[in-house]
């Protein structure tokens, strides 16, 4: 009788005390089914031979990394994309602050502005880059029209096919529909600093240079590391814009990690090349994201 | 025992004759609704490219041939550029989904090799429908329909690109006695690339920017079509057939890629960007006095259809009744893409999928279909080029079938490789790479080293196999 007693108290206890996790149990099982099984599946589809034409699936040891190191266009769509996100971050940053800054300042109309500012955010990434081909066409695009007239005469700009063009055209629909996201994050940091201290400051005689390196800076740091951390991983993944704009060409000029990871998985169908590839990127990510919340001290 | 025999024979052929004369006084198409009755009250599915291509079995044969038979068409779009995915998907995933195809003959080996598409033969044979397959053009018949000598496909669109010009600019006395003293002999379809050249520059000389000597659809992929003409006219071998290195770099190769860039000085400013709707809009238009493409500008040039509701996107022509048709420089052009019919392997259910792409390809039904002003399949079948229906769409009909027959019978096959995808897209970022600026030589260096690459990956002595056979056809080197 002690023994049942003991016994019902125990299975009381132990239910007791996990009766939480069984209740989280089956939310954590579907997110491991469809989080992790993926990832794990698709690491071991990295060392098969997995392609759309061939039948032949079989393990083929480390040969899909071996390839990485030859595969000279892998290399070059990651030094495409790190060019871009490298000159895009910090224009959309700086315009950002810039404009958060000025809008800081209480002015009429100043909800319709924003509003106004925020709206290319909201637009699809692939119709932003369809609207900004038409207005980089040679013939009836605009901003060809308005350079002819600035420059006094009918001008060819092939903005999609010159190289030294190319960049500029995918950077500037980049910064164009991103520097709102920035604008918004940093405006909302903006308005949280501390009056106070910015009004000492400014009775004490600090320039705004000052005030700005000392007081604004480190008020906003932490929602400016989330938000260069968001952007930059953003930009990382860039497919939409470059795709609708120049597909990565001229030849493979632009082509980001994303459309070459594209066109080997989904137009070539070399699945388990792709996957090695794609547990690249994670690895670089995972280094790269790791230095940069180290650096940012926003984890310790 | 022999007497035996004969009565069997004879009481076998008293029981048959019936049904066998009936079989013989049908056609094809015939053949076909008959056969596929039995099939009344069921579904087909069929992968076609999207666009206006399908506007084909969506508004005239798929209708019509539920009406005949009573079988449902499901029309399944695909873009162009991902047919082949689409059905390797469908037969690596053994879905079933599709019953009938649409198939680019490039893409055929590979399709055959991975056991995609279910061969012909004994349907072709049940359905009595080997003579009407001798109707079709030699160029189609005897290079887009068969892998290791078996049917797995029916060549069912013309496709074959052709020199369009205009007529009225070539045929004016000021242009004709102006140019013949600059160049020493008459102003006329270009014979050879350095006579379009010649021409290009002489017209755009005398009437830019109102016209432009010619116009050419530059932006992926189209352009890559008339590289392989131009490289294989001009001599270029696309591979050293022994050790399957690409050849493609050679003093030709780099010599034609720097002449198709120096072609783009006497055309209008951007046609690097332009697409096939760029450039039929300028030629339509009247900004080019030459341009190479696919039959239907041809109809389009001429206005016929062009009043449809599915055709509201066609510029309006200008220059109707004032183009004419040519072959290619140097005379054999490059088939250019086509669509073959086929039947998939994973399919449930092929018979009726068969006769259904039997009677859309017969000489009846495709006669009608190649007509049809909304869609983009051109004449393939010899009945085609000489029919007196045709001929009379437009003025100048006759002498547009005239063209398209002569070019489909000196026509260039396409490169058709293992992975022959690969190699397309590695022309097209060449020619992209060509069109920014880039050195010829290095794109042509660069353009080589990446066939390497897709050889060795795919399998030199597999690899070398298929080109031995593709080189093997009579329209793949101009020489054979």
């Amino acid at each position: 009788m002690t023994t049942a007693t003991s016994l019902s108290h125990r299975l009381s206890l132990f239910s007791d005390r996990h009766f939480k996790y069984l209740m989280v149990a089956p939310a954590i099982f579907i997110l491991l089914l469809i989080g992790v099984f993926p990832l794990v599946y698709s690491f071991v589809v990295s060392f098969q031979n997995l392609t759309m034409s061939d039948a032949n699936t079989s393990f083929q040891g480390l040969l899909n990394y071996r390839q990485l190191f030859k595969d000279t266009r892998l290399w070059w769509a990651l030094a495409h994309t790190a060019l871009i996100t490298a000159i895009a971050l910090p224009l959309e940053l700086v315009f950002g602050f810039l404009l958060a800054q000025l809008f800081l300042e209480r002015m009429p109309g100043r909800q319709v502005y924003v509003a106004l500012l925020v709206l290319p955010t909201i637009l699809s990434p692939i119709v932003a880059g369809a609207t900004w081909r038409l207005m980089f066409d040679v013939r009836f695009g605009p901003v060809g029209q308005i350079v002819g007239f600035l420059a006094g005469s009918p001008v060819n700009l092939l903005w999609t096919v010159n190289p030294n063009l190319v960049y500029p055209a995918i950077l500037i629909c980049e910064v164009w529909q991103w520097t709102p996201f920035m604008f918004l994050l940093l405006l909302a940091a903006l308005s949280n600093v501390d009056a106070s201290q910015l009004e000492a400051a400014e009775l004490d005689g600090a320039s705004y240079g000052r005030v700005l390196r000392q007081i604004i800076i480190p008020a906003i740091k932490p929602v400016i590391a989330i938000a260069v951390l968001i952007r930059g991983l953003d930009l990382f993944r860039v497919f939409d814009i470059i795709w609708a704009l120049t597909q990565g060409g001229p030849g493979t000029m632009t082509e980001t990690i994303s459309l070459y990871t594209y066109v080997i998985g989904f137009v070539q169908f070399d699945t388990s090349y792709t996957a090695a590839v794609a547990f690249l990127v994670v690895l670089l990510l995972t280094v790269v994201v790791t230095w940069v919340l180290r650096r940012m001290e926003l984890v310790r | 025992m022999v007497r035996r025999r004969k009565v069997l024979s004879a009481g076998s052929l008293a029981l048959f004759a019936p049904s066998l004369t009936l079989a013989q006084s049908r056609n094809a198409a015939e053949t076909a609704v008959a056969a596929a009755k039995k099939f009344s009250g069921t579904e087909i599915s069929i992968v076609w490219e999207a666009g206006l291509q399908s506007l084909d079995p969506l508004k005239y044969s798929g209708p019509k041939w539920e009406k005949l038979t009573g079988i449902k068409v499901k029309v399944v779009e695909v873009p162009t550029d991902q047919m082949f995915t689409k059905i390797m998907q469908d037969f690596r995933s053994n879905a079933g989904a599709y019953d009938a195809l649409n198939v680019i003959p490039s893409w055929m080996p590979d399709l055959v090799k991975a056991g995609a598409l279910e061969p012909l033969d004994a349907l072709v044979d049940r359905h009595g429908y080997r003579e009407e397959l001798n109707d079709i053009a030699p160029a189609y018949r005897d290079n887009q329909m068969k892998v290791d000598n078996r049917i797995y496909g029916f060549p069912d669109d013309g496709d074959v690109m052709l020199l369009y010009y205009r007529k009225d600019i070539f045929e004016d006395p000021k242009m004709k006695e102006g140019f013949k003293a600059k160049y020493g002999y008459e102003l006329a379809p270009p014979k050879d690339w350095k006579q379009f050249s010649e021409i290009g520059s002489f017209i755009t000389e005398k009437m830019a920017p109102k016209t432009y000597g010619a116009g050419f659809f530059r932006a992926a992929p189209y352009p890559q079509y008339m590289y392989q003409e131009r490289f294989r006219m001009e001599g270029g071998q696309f591979f050293n057939a022994d050790t399957m290195k690409a050849t493609v770099n050679s003093d030709v190769g780099v010599r034609v890629l720097r002449q198709m860039l120096s072609d783009n000085k006497f055309m209008p400013p951007g046609v690097e960007q332009w697409n096939f709707v760029d450039n039929l809009a300028n030629f339509l238009q009247g900004t080019t006095a030459m341009t190479i493409s696919w039959p239907p500008y041809g109809r389009w040039a001429a206005g016929y259809g062009t009043n449809e509701e599915a055709m509201k996107w066609v510029p309006k022509t200008q220059v109707s009744g004032k183009v004419g048709y040519a072959l290619n420089p140097l005379g054999r052009p490059e088939l250019g893409v086509g669509f073959a019919l086929s039947v998939a392997s994973t399919s449930k259910k092929k018979e009726a999928a068969y006769l259904f792409i039997q009677w859309l390809n017969s000489k009846q039904t495709s006669l009608e279909r190649v007509q049809l002003p909304y869609t983009l399949r051109d004449p393939f079948r010899t009945s085609h080029y000489a029919s007196a229906e045709y001929r009379k769409l437009w003025p100048d009909a006759g002498a547009y079938l005239d063209t398209i027959k002569a070019s489909g019978e000196r026509g260039l096959l396409d490169l058709s490789l293992l992975q022959q995808d690969k190699y397309d897209e590695a022309m097209s970022k060449a020619l992209s790479s060509l069109w920014a600026g880039t050195d010829p030589k290095t794109v042509a260096d660069s353009l080589a080293a990446a066939f390497d690459a897709i050889t060795e990956k795919v399998g030199v002595a597999r690899q070398k196999d298929a080109y031995v056979a593709w080189a093997r056809k009579p329209g793949a080197y101009p020489g054979k």
